[in-house]
């Protein structure tokens, strides 16, 4: 199996007035092919700016500071100005021609609001003719709209609709275009950055489903970013669990959801509420996420954690591995 | 009458009457107001029609005949997309064409038959007339439901839109109903005050000053034309190339910019007609110099305020080239906002020519202008020549006033972040 993407010791920095806020921190993660990770937390975890940084992104002020991120890439690229050769490729090494060219074909983000995510003044064939002809401008008008009309019907979108405009479209059919948007020049790696936040629960189940479908049926790996732990239960094959730009927990779906090794991971678990058990007390995880231009020592989760021991408040504890199969950055491990 | 007149000065004395009486006043000021300058133009047609029959009368009569066929179209049209009860997205060419083509015809044959020694010179007037009258009636009949929606801007919006082409119709149509040469000198006294023959009198080099009001819009409708237009083409595309790279460059052409902001307006136009020198095209280049900036301004911080949209953002994420974010994703929504400018644009434009000729940097003495004959009746009105500079003064302030409506109401309406 090929490894899609590899991301080596990334750090992220944010340089703000009051100092330097370090928002991924020393992030590894190996993704294999066909394979859906999620990556969980609360916000201001880093989720999204990692997501973000995977195709050189970051916004202002932010700064990836070191690190790697190696997309393989499985055919050769080649357009006017120069080509990709196929193989290994340092995201962070490209320049912004050749990162123009990877992003939208090679890797796919959909963004969290569709509502404002497509051009109000394009029609929805218009989207589709111009992501098309700015990756390979010999495309002709009706080939691109034959292949958008493809992708939008496999997304349960009528045809006929490439005329019709962003606003003549909810927010679920808007997100679908979106996803087709993505999808249209079949990418390898596909991003979602909390892709139903904003819809409601029918028709974020519906979208989740057509995605599993659409991953199948296109080939993707796909990256899940939410703070909906219940969508990643359903739809990922791995989590992995962020805390203050690190990584907490890295754990096969299964494994993570019925035996969580880090305090934090157990703490989010026992705090969504479980309908089959409704006399249960909700649980809530005490304090606040530090200040990330002040962070605590050691342990970024000692203030807030139940087991917190002396060594947490002085030693930052590495990622080890667990006996579930997994990652887990906690002292309660690793200690025998 | 009184009542309804202190409407206009309502920030003048303490409210008693309830916002809807209030409102009602204002709306009849605003109905007035335009019936007024409507008023004032058929009248400047009317009589200069009684002072010289023959051509006039046949201009003004098929320009008629056209509008009222461009307006049974547009109810024609209008009709058939009733039925099925939905708005058709793509207008309806054939109607149209087959207007446009009875247009042509229609003023040649009719150029034929009236003034065979010039048909050519006289279709052209028929379909240039015919189209600005047409937009006019057009305006009463289908813009008015329309821009009703709207509310206030809206009516707003119309009757500034009903001044300026009543205005720009008479200066159409100018050459073949003027009762004398605005440029003859001696065509009666000198001084004449308003008297049967000379309508709005003659001025001190005995032209008569009927002929002059009526003609006198070309040159103020060119140059606020033409600077409108030089200024739109540097401002906007300046205006998104600063906005869109952002960093050195915004900061060398704002600062630019913002010291040519930093000139009193007319001062600077002022010395840049000094520099160029007169003529028609100068007075438009050294306007534009003066509102360049102001395009400039607008159209960068809109394109701040745009580039950061998730939109834009979403294209780039999908490899979207430069020149599309440019100009199908910022610039169409940048757009509105600059149009807004071109139409208060003109109105400034147009004060400013006046205030150039006035000065003396304009054009030569001889070509008919407002501007001129406010300069050139200044001078006399000591001697009680007052309706050498009223009457070309009446028609700037009309003309500003109509394009000052547009802008206001445009303004408010293409910008609906304003009215959230």
């Amino acid at each position: 199996m090929v490894d899609v993407l590899r991301i080596k010791d990334l750090i992220v920095e944010y340089t703000t007035q009051r100092g330097t806020a370090r928002a991924v921190d020393r992030v590894s993660l190996t993704l294999g092919e066909n394979r859906t990770l999620g990556l969980a937390g609360e916000s201001g975890c880093g989720k999204s700016t990692l997501g973000r940084s995977l195709m050189k992104l970051v916004p202002y002020p932010g700064k990836i500071v070191s690190g790697d991120i190696i997309l393989n890439i499985d055919h050769d690229i080649t357009w006017k100005k120069g080509t990709i050769k196929k193989g290994d490729v340092s995201i962070l090494e490209l320049n912004d021609d050749q990162l123009r060219m990877i992003r939208g074909s090679e890797i796919a983000y959909i963004f969290q609001d569709p509502m404002t995510s497509l051009n109000p003044m394009l029609s929805i064939g218009k989207h589709f003719i111009q992501i098309q002809q700015a990756h390979d401008p010999t495309i002709e008008d009706e080939q691109a709209l034959e292949r958008a009309k493809e992708v939008l019907e496999s997304l349960g979108i009528l045809a006929e609709r490439v005329d019709d405009y962003p606003h003549q479209f909810s927010g679920g059919m808007r997100q679908r275009v979106m996803i087709g948007l993505g999808l249209v020049l079949r990418p390898r790696l596909l991003i979602a950055d909390e892709p139903t936040t904003s819809l409601d629960v029918i028709v974020e189940a519906q979208i989740l489903e057509e995605m599993a479908e659409l991953k199948e049926k296109f080939n993707l790996t796909m990256i899940l970013i939410t703070h909906n732990l219940g969508v990643l239960a359903q739809t990922a094959d791995d989590v992995a669990i962020m805390y203050t730009g690190r990584l907490a927990e890295l754990a096969p779906t299964e494994a993570l959801f019925e035996n969580p090794q880090h305090p934090y991971t157990e703490a989010l678990l026992q705090s969504v509420p479980d309908v089959t058990k409704p006399d249960k007390k909700l649980a809530w995880i005490p304090g606040a996420p530090p200040d990330l231009v002040n962070p605590p020592d050691g342990c970024m989760f000692n203030p807030r954690c139940p087991f917190a021991m002396d060594i947490c408040k002085q030693e930052e504890p590495p990622l080890i591995q667990s006996d579930t199969g997994g990652l887990v950055a906690c002292h309660l491990y690793g200690r025998s | 009458m009184t009542q309804v007149l202190s409407g206009i000065f309502f920030h003048l004395g303490k409210r008693k009457e309830s916002t809807k009486d209030y409102s009602k006043k204002w709306w009849a000021v605003i109905l007035m107001l335009t019936v007024l300058v409507v008023l004032i133009v058929a009248a400047l047609i009317a009589i200069s029609l009684t002072a010289r029959s023959g051509v006039g009368i046949h201009v003004v009569a098929g320009t008629f005949l056209l509008a009222m066929t461009s307006l049974l179209t547009a109810s024609y049209i209008k009709r058939i997309n009733l039925p099925n009860n939905q708005v058709t997205r793509h207008p309806v060419y054939l109607p149209v064409a087959i207007v446009s083509v009875f247009f042509a015809i229609t003023s040649l044959v009719l150029g034929y038959i009236i003034y065979p020694t010039d048909p050519i010179g006289f279709g052209i007037v028929m379909i240039a007339g015919g189209i600005v009258l047409s937009v006019f009636f057009l305006l009463v009949y289908e813009g008015y439901p329309r821009l009703k929606i709207h509310g206030s801007p809206g009516i707003l919006a119309i009757s500034g839109l009903l001044m300026v082409t009543a205005i720009i119709y008479m200066t159409v149509i100018a050459d073949w109903i003027v009762p004398y040469s605005p440029f003859h000198i001696n065509v009666g006294g000198i001084r004449e005050p308003p008297n049967p023959s000379f309508p709005l009198g003659t001025t001190s080099l005995g032209q008569d000053m009927l002929s002059r009001v009526i003609a006198g819009g070309a040159t103020m409708l060119q140059v606020a034309a033409i600077s409108v237009v030089v200024c739109f083409s540097i401002g906007v595309p300046i205006g998104l190339l600063s906005g869109y790279r952002g960093g050195l460059v915004d900061k060398t052409i704002g600062l630019v910019m913002d010291s040519l902001f930093a000139f009193p307006g007319l001062v600077l136009a002022i010395a840049i007609a000094a520099i160029l020198g007169p003529g028609i095209l100068n007075m438009a280049i050294a306007i534009a110099v003066v509102y360049i900036p102001s395009y400039f301004r607008v159209v960068r911080s809109q394109v701040f305020t745009v580039r950061e949209l998730p939109y834009v953002e979403a294209a780039i994420v999908m490899g979207a080239r430069d020149r599309d974010i440019l100009f199908r994703y910022i610039l169409p929504n940048v757009l509105p906002s600059s149009v807004v400018i071109m139409s208060i644009n003109f109105a400034d434009a147009i004060l400013t020519a006046a205030g150039l000729t006035f000065v003396g940097l304009g054009l030569s003495v001889d070509i008919a202008d407002w501007g001129w004959d406010l300069t050139l009746g200044f001078q006399v009105l000591i001697v009680g020549a007052w309706w050498i500079s009223a009457f070309p003064g009446l028609m700037v302030i009309l003309l500003a006033l109509g394009f000052t409506l547009t802008g206001e109401g445009l303004n408010e309406i293409l910008t609906p972040k304003l009215r959230e």
